[in-house]
């Protein structure tokens, strides 16, 4: 019996023989313990797709219709220098407030966790880090949950010994991420996070690439800082030179992310970059490469 | 422009940006048949046609290329 994730790479390889020739490359890499995640993800995936009456089929062209927004946008890029939102209207309008982009976006979203290398490295190393910080976690909160990948690895490492808030400004990305965490105890709240004032402080807070769909980033932060406790901890992941339909704010390089986040008062605790390329970073670098930064950080 | 002058400078953006002297395209020519011609490189190719035709091409466009003959009958209905 042919493997999910093989079927998935072979699939978006005959519709698309150039992205298919790198998923090709990158399979080659992959370990037994990816193998074994990928299965149990896309199994639990393949249900959801089910109860929608729908097929894995059905993702995989979500999947090639997000990387032609994904292409489209990096061209644009690539001629201007910037990214083509410039406002968080603009992208409310076009993206979060848009069901069909939404849905397409968030089932193609899922599918890159296991079919881009880095954002599975992200997943790795968001684990290690919250797992080495499981102490004191009663209180958590996740900031643009997208598809609720994140969230549900923080269940199944912090256990049930902590309350679960989610908050994003999408109600389809939120009901994507009720389906897909099936876990009732987490509680979803559809707010704009500048809007959002709960009568408690976070022990932990994640927000995975959220940074970059503002208009000011420093803003978003100094609303976290007021979020956390005094000793809770921020796990944050942003992009650098990563053309998307909805993101607003370019970061060239880690240095300017660093900046951001010491404007808003957070200190860096730990961090990591990880290239979209396997390319060596200076060179990735110099070809405004995408990079991944993830960074723990406390007030 | 005749379909077989923009073949050529096809080829000759080709070898530049993929720094290899030895591509000769071809209509039938795939991703293929051509090691360094991936997505990645793919998108800097694409920068390199509209700059040069000066044209645009659309998200489905950049996407939809099987080979060299689908790509050259794009770039020539936009200079036509």
């Amino acid at each position: 019996m042919i493997d999910l994730l093989d079927y998935i790479i072979e699939s978006v390889a005959t519709q698309n023989p150039l992205h298919g020739k790198k998923l090709r490359k990158n399979s080659k890499k992959r370990d037994d313990a990816f193998k074994k995640r990928a299965a149990d993800f896309l199994l639990k995936y393949e249900i959801l797709l089910k109860n929608e009456g729908k097929t894995i089929d059905y993702s995989i062209n979500c999947y090639l219709q997000m990387l032609a927004d994904v292409n489209f946008e990096s061209v644009q890029f690539m001629q201007t220098g910037e990214y083509s939102s410039k406002s968080f209207e603009e992208v409310r309008k076009r993206v979060y407030n848009n069901p069909e982009v939404m849905d397409y976006y968030m089932h193609g979203l899922l599918l890159s966790q296991f079919l881009w290398p880095h954002h599975y490295d992200i997943l790795l190393y968001f684990n290690s880090i919250l797992s080495n910080n499981i102490i004191n976690i009663k209180k958590y909160l996740e900031v643009g949950g997208g598809h609720g990948l994140y969230i549900s690895e923080a269940i199944n490492i912090i256990k049930e010994d902590a309350q679960y808030d989610l908050v994003d400004i999408s109600s389809i990305s939120l009901g994507i991420a009720k389906r897909m965490i099936r876990y009732d105890k987490v509680n979803y709240v559809h707010s704009d996070i500048f809007e959002y004032y709960p009568d408690k402080k976070y022990d932990f807070i994640t927000m995975g690439e959220v940074m970059e769909h503002v208009e000011d980033p420093v803003k978003l932060l100094r609303k976290l800082y007021t979020l956390v406790e005094d000793n809770g901890k921020v796990f944050i992941t942003t992009p650098t030179n990563a053309p998307a339909i909805d993101h607003i704010y370019l970061f060239k390089n880690a240095k300017d992310i660093r900046s951001v986040i010491l404007e808003s008062g957070f200190k860096i605790e730990d961090e990591s970059c990880i290239y979209s390329e396997d390319l060596p970073a200076e060179i990735a670098e110099e070809y405004k490469m995408s990079m991944m930064y993830t960074g723990l950080l406390t007030k | 422009m005749e379909k077989e002058k923009i073949l050529e400078t096809l080829t000759k953006i080709f070898r530049n940006i993929l720094d290899d002297d030895s591509i000769q395209l071809v209509t039938e020519t795939t991703a293929n048949d051509i090691e360094g011609w991936d997505s990645l490189t793919h998108i800097q190719l694409v920068v390199a046609i509209e700059r040069h035709f000066k044209i645009r091409f659309t998200s489905k466009e950049i996407q939809s290329w099987g080979n060299i003959g689908n790509l050259l009958d794009c770039v020539h209905t936009k200079i036509s």
